[in-house]
């Protein structure tokens, strides 16, 4: 029934239409003629100002008085919007650029007052697409809206700005940090080092190091191995053939091709210090042989792949040239015939160190006493020894020594002290830790009447006495103890410059008192090592800072009585009881 | 004359490579070593002499920072936990040879 009526409508409208000569079709061809061209108009224009299309719009159909009255209208908004707490803001803010005319910014500001409300349809200031406006569409930089999307990007944009300003803080736990370091210093890092850091947090943007300094790569090195941020990509930033030496402290990420690399970019090497090296194989060691390189300092860390054949033609090559050899944690080759081959080959060296290599024995101790040359000698060993290999090793190269390191020989006697005594006569430093058979009075011995100059480090840690079923320890004390300390500060006090005592734990009080006296002055002392004295009180430790005004590091660990010192400026006193407050006194004082 | 005039002036002023100049206290410019050195009235340099400093193989770029850091360094002295100067990446590797080149 209704379909018949429009069908009935319909072809009256058409006769209708059709009388006075138009036709339906014609109609939507307009139409559609009118859209396209719309469309093309928004394209060539494109990005042109809006306000000059509102203004074109509302100047094309007015009259004369409509314009007095609206110019009226708009003078009157003008003047009200300068008086706008609105406006001298954005006045304030904009003052010295090219914009910062009244008239300019109060008719910005009207016109961002007339925007669009929501709902409405508007282009996109940034993009320029049509989108529609809604309540969170944002401002752009010239005031107009934004679509969707470009708002998205600009609060985005915001939030990392707010992040940035927020800047970096150095908080307690960063302060505590840098405490145990034994960092205490006061004022700014040197600009160097705040560089330094800033270039190892941004190692992944850096395409190569240019010519930096070799000991600005070195300190790099380090920071990086110690973030563990030293890979085959980064290790690339540290090849450079003008240098002749590589300090690697963390290879542990590099494998055989890249140690290999290292050789072949760098022809001059003379100095070499890998550690962790674990991927150093025989290959590796084969092809730097090849290369006839003029290493002149070896140090490999952790190289465990390298077979005794190997260390053998390294030493049979390299031997000649090398004037100092480091090695470290070697567990499953470096044997005594291989320090057999070392000896004899390694003739010009200077320095040696061998630390934790497990299959070193008693044939190794009497290989190295053949190495008169030796100036630097360190020593630590995992099997136990023959004491009187050691004194042998002792009276045949200690008259060049200038520095003996001895960790690991727990049962070398006072002999060994009085071999040091007759022997060594320009030592600077003196490693011997971990003993428990030596006696004080071998101790006060050697330092008593000793014509060796006074020493600069000295560590006699942890040799003392250790028998559980005996906790108070023999009467007669074992390790160094008062006499021996006392004698070793006579000997050595106006030079020392560290000095590590931790567990010897039979120095009495009195004994610091005396060498901690009223006047007596210990002007190199920097660093001090007193922990797991329990006899250490705030008196003693007061009396210390008295005496050492050079010290910058004091480890007080386990002394219990240490509980209110009065910490001087610019020391770390680490592992006191209550850590806070030494940083208070530190910040008040 | 005019040696004994500079000498006493309170500002000194470094010039960067490429013409920019920076004019600050004299105890501040002494943070970095080298213009230190070289303002050491005994050296009889010429920077001694006429207070100024021109430092040929730094841009401005790089200058505005140092002395940043100069001016940086001299309030936070003899204070604890000093916050880090924000250097801009882009600019770090630049400064680190500044850095170096000035003993700072």
């Amino acid at each position: 029934m209704l379909k018949v009526y429009l069908l009935a409508l319909h072809s009256a409208l058409t006769d209708f239409l059709a009388s006075n000569n138009i036709s339906a079709a014609q109609i939507q061809e307009d139409h559609q003629r009118r859209v396209r061209e719309a469309e093309t108009q928004e394209i060539n224009e494109g990005n042109s100002n809006s306000q000059d299309d509102r203004e074109s719009e509302e100047n094309a159909s007015e009259s004369p008085e409509q314009k007095k009255k609206r110019k009226r209208k708009e003078t009157a908004t003008l003047a009200k919007i300068k008086q706008s707490k609105e406006f001298a803001r954005r006045k304030s803010r904009r003052v010295g650029e090219p914009d910062d005319d009244d008239e300019f910014i109060a008719r910005e500001l009207m016109y961002e007052k007339s925007r669009p409300l929501p709902g409405q349809l508007e282009h996109c200031e940034v993009c320029g697409k049509r989108f529609t406006v809604t309540p969170y569409s944002k401002t752009g930089p010239n005031g107009g809206l934004l679509c969707a999307k470009c708002s998205k990007e600009v609060a985005n944009d915001d939030k990392k700005a707010k992040a940035k300003k927020r800047g970096p803080r150095t908080g307690r736990r960063q302060n505590q940090s840098n405490l145990l370091d034994g960092l205490a210093q006061q004022g700014a890092l040197s600009l160097a080092e705040m560089c330094t850091k800033k270039v190892a947090d941004n190692i992944n943007d850096i395409e190569e190091f240019g010519d930096l300094p070799s000991q600005l790569l070195h300190r790099l090195s380090q920071i990086l191995s110690k973030r563990r941020a030293l890979t085959p990509r980064t290790l690339n930033l540290f090849l450079r053939p003008d240098l002749e030496s590589i300090d690697i402290y963390d290879a542990a990420k590099l494998e055989a091709d890249d140690f290999q690399k290292i050789f072949t970019f760098m022809p001059t090497l003379r100095h070499v210090n890998l550690r962790f090296a674990g991927q150093m194989k025989d290959g590796v060691l084969e092809y730097m042989l090849d290369r006839d390189l003029k290493i002149k300092h070896l140090h490999l860390d952790s190289a465990n792949l390298v077979s005794d054949s190997h260390w053998q033609r390294l030493f049979q090559k390299l031997g000649p040239q090398l004037e100092s050899l480091k090695l470290s944690n070697l567990d499953s080759s470096f044997d005594d015939e291989t320090v057999g081959t070392m000896s004899r080959y390694c003739t010009g060296l200077r320095r040696l160190k061998l630390k934790y290599c497990w299959k070193m024995g008693n044939g190794s101790l009497q290989a190295i006493s053949d190495l008169t040359s030796l100036e630097h000698l360190s020593l630590s060993f995992v099997q136990d020894m023959d004491a009187e290999k050691l004194l042998e090793l002792i009276s045949g190269v200690g008259s060049n020594l200038r520095t003996l390191s001895l960790q690991g020989f727990p049962n070398a006697d006072d002999r060994l002290l009085d071999a040091i005594h007759t022997s060594c006569q320009n030592l600077t430093k003196l490693r011997f830790s971990g003993n428990v058979v030596c006696t004080d009075k071998g101790f006060s011995s050697m330092f008593t009447g000793w014509s060796n100059c006074p020493l600069e480090y000295v560590d006699l840690s942890s040799t003392r006495d250790v028998d559980n079923s005996n906790p108070d320890g023999p009467t007669e004390a074992t390790g160094l103890a008062s006499e021996g300390l006392v004698a070793l500060m006579n000997h050595s006090g106006f030079r020392i410059q560290r000095l590590d005592i931790s567990s010897c734990r039979h120095v009495s009080r009195a004994a610091f008192e005396e060498i901690f006296a009223d006047g007596k002055i210990y002007p190199q002392l920097k660093e001090l090592d007193v922990s797991f004295h329990t006899i250490m009180d705030d008196y003693l430790v007061g009396c210390i800072f008295r005496c050492c005004p050079e010290l910058k590091k004091m480890i007080a660990f386990a002394c219990f009585n240490v509980r209110d010192a009065q910490v001087p400026n610019g020391v770390a006193l680490i592992g006191g009881l209550k850590a806070q407050n030494t940083i208070i006194v530190e910040s008040t004082v | 004359m005019a040696a004994t005039n500079s000498s006493q002036s309170e500002y000194v002023t470094i010039v960067s490579g490429d013409g920019f100049e920076f004019v600050i206290p004299r105890s501040t410019a002494c943070v970095s070593g080298t213009i230190r050195r070289m303002l050491e009235p005994s050296s009889k340099f010429s920077e001694a002499l006429t207070g100024r400093c021109v430092l040929e193989n730094i841009s401005g770029v790089v200058l505005e920072k140092v002395c940043e850091y100069f001016c940086y360094n001299q309030r936070n002295k003899n204070q604890t936990n000093v916050p880090d100067m924000d250097i801009p990446p882009e600019l770090c590797l630049e400064l680190l040879m500044a850095a170096d080149y000035l003993d700072t």
